[in-house]
């Protein structure tokens, strides 16, 4: 297999070269929009292409030392499927041990609030905030187009 | 109703069938529009010659069903535009195809509005807070309409508090049903019912009160455009969704001065400063969103199962994860404000 250019080097380029060879071309407004969505989300394939499974992996990682304590069995549920889901590297697999690890955090934030464990709630604010940086580094720069 | 072939002789007919006494109706142009994500739009010149009559009018359909980025109805859409047309400005309901019978969908049938696109306006400028009385002007224009004069087809939520454990219970819902965990959506749920702000009463709300919806007339007023998602709720909403769509896509003419707004606004609707305050519009930017935001998940979980092919779905997911930064910032903001001491 070659892994030589990258996966998201590639889908960088193909995003580049619809922004700066086929876009300029098209008239119709419509069409337009669509190689606008696509160059966007090209963008953002490539960025997880190269870091997802890494992120996804050390973000579960984080959220069972976080939330591994706590008193609540619906965290407690979430977190034994999430340690039970293995190691599988295939994306299928890793989407749905890390959708595990999900679950553990939304229930242990739910549990944070409703006990009013503020401490608890702030740590797994951090948590949160993480994913979301992580999101965000896939999103790049948000341009809704074809707004208005 | 894309064809620019078949529907200039589909709105004439139909057009004819609506004003049978006007005489023949001539549809002299039909060109396609871009600028919503959700409905079908297209604008017609049409004239009625015997009447030496003339109107420019937008007809607004449902794209097929496997187009169909968001389902709404357009009759209901017809019965609020009723309701609000000259008491709020908006682009006048002339005719309806509840069906498709006629035009090849369900469809509506609106004035053409000659006026700049808010957004558009707003680009060319340096400073739009003048923008900040319309808006306020516009918004409680509507929100002020009492719930007789709104279509029956509305639903009536019994009391605000109920209406608001609704549309917190709408963001657990919303991650509940989703197609992946979502731990930011049940945070926010959290949050927000342990961050309550007093009642008001429940409304008229636009659901999707953002710039791209409005236009300035030459007047200086906002129309309002693109009812679809209208409903009876907490009118403090659309003030929130205006701001949180702001954040993506801006300016947020709000948030140029959000102390001014609020007085603006408190001012026509007779809220009290405990009622509308900037940290109470914070509380709704996030709020606020959640029809839009399960709609976009929705549309996303469907491409995902493969139920749907389109771009706009998954394009649909970026504004989430944006949303979600967002919520965070602005959750952790008013708490870190509530617990700073008063000077």
């Amino acid at each position: 297999m070659f892994t030589r250019p990258t996966t998201d080097q590639i889908l960088r380029a193909v995003a580049d070269d619809l922004a700066t060879v086929v876009l300029p071309d098209l008239t119709g407004e419509p069409v337009k929009v669509a190689v606008q969505m696509m160059i966007q989300l090209l963008a953002g394939c490539a960025v997880r292409a190269a870091h997802e499974t890494a992120w996804m992996a050390e973000e579960g990682a984080a959220i069972e030392a976080a939330v591994g304590g706590l008193d609540d069995p619906a965290t407690r549920t979430a977190l034994a499927a999430y340690r039970a889901a293995g190691t599988d590297l295939h994306l299928e697999a890793a989407a749905a041990r890390y959708d595990q690890a999900g679950e553990a955090l939304g229930a242990a934030v739910e549990y944070a609030y409703r006990s009013g464990d503020t401490a608890v709630a702030g740590r797994l604010r951090q948590l949160l905030a993480v994913r979301s940086g992580h999101e965000m580094a896939i999103v790049g720069a948000l341009e809704l187009v074809g707004r208005g | 109703m894309h064809d620019p072939a078949e529907m200039p002789a589909r709105l004439a007919a139909f057009l004819a069938l609506q004003e049978p006494d006007a005489g023949p109706v001539e549809v002299v142009s039909y060109e396609v529009m871009t600028g919503g994500y959700s409905r079908l739009l297209a604008r017609a010149e049409v004239v009625w010659p015997q009447q030496d009559r003339r109107a420019t009018y937008v007809l607004r359909g449902d794209p097929p069903a496997d187009r169909a980025y968001i389902v709404t109805d357009r009759t209901r859409e017809w019965e609020v535009l009723r309701a609000v047309v000259g008491r709020v400005a908006v682009s006048a309901p002339r005719y309806l195809d509840p069906t498709g019978e006629h035009l090849g969908t369900p469809a509506l049938v609106i004035d053409h509005v000659p006026a700049a696109s808010l957004l558009g306006y707003m680009a060319g400028r340096d400073d739009n807070r003048d923008l900040i009385g319309p808006l306020a002007e516009a918004a409680a224009a509507f929100h002020t309409l009492r719930l007789d004069q709104l279509p029956a087809a509305l639903d009536r939520p019994a009391s605000w508090q109920e209406y608001l454990n609704d549309r917190i219970d709408e963001w657990r819902r919303t991650a509940r049903d989703h197609i992946e965990s979502l731990p930011i959506l049940r945070y926010v749920a959290a949050w927000l019912d342990a961050h309550r702000p007093p009642p008001v009463a429940l409304g008229l709300i636009h659901g999707d009160f953002q710039s791209a919806n409005l236009l300035r007339a030459d007047d200086g007023r906002i129309v309002v455009l693109d009812w679809e998602l209208a409903q009876i709720g907490d009118p403090r909403e659309d003030l929130g969704y205006f701001r949180a769509v702001a954040q993506a896509a801006g300016p947020d003419v709000i948030g140029l001065d959000d102390e001014a707004f609020c007085a603006r606004y408190r001012q026509l609707t007779g809220m009290t400063v405990e009622q509308l305050n900037p940290s109470v519009l914070a509380y709704f930017l996030v709020l606020g969103v959640v029809g839009t935001v399960r709609r976009m998940l929705e549309g996303g979980a469907a491409f995902a199962r493969g139920d749907n092919h389109l771009l706009s779905s998954v394009f649909g997911q970026n504004s989430i994860l944006f949303g979600q930064s967002m919520w965070l910032a602005f959750t952790e903001q008013l708490d870190a404000s509530a617990a700073a001491p008063e000077v």
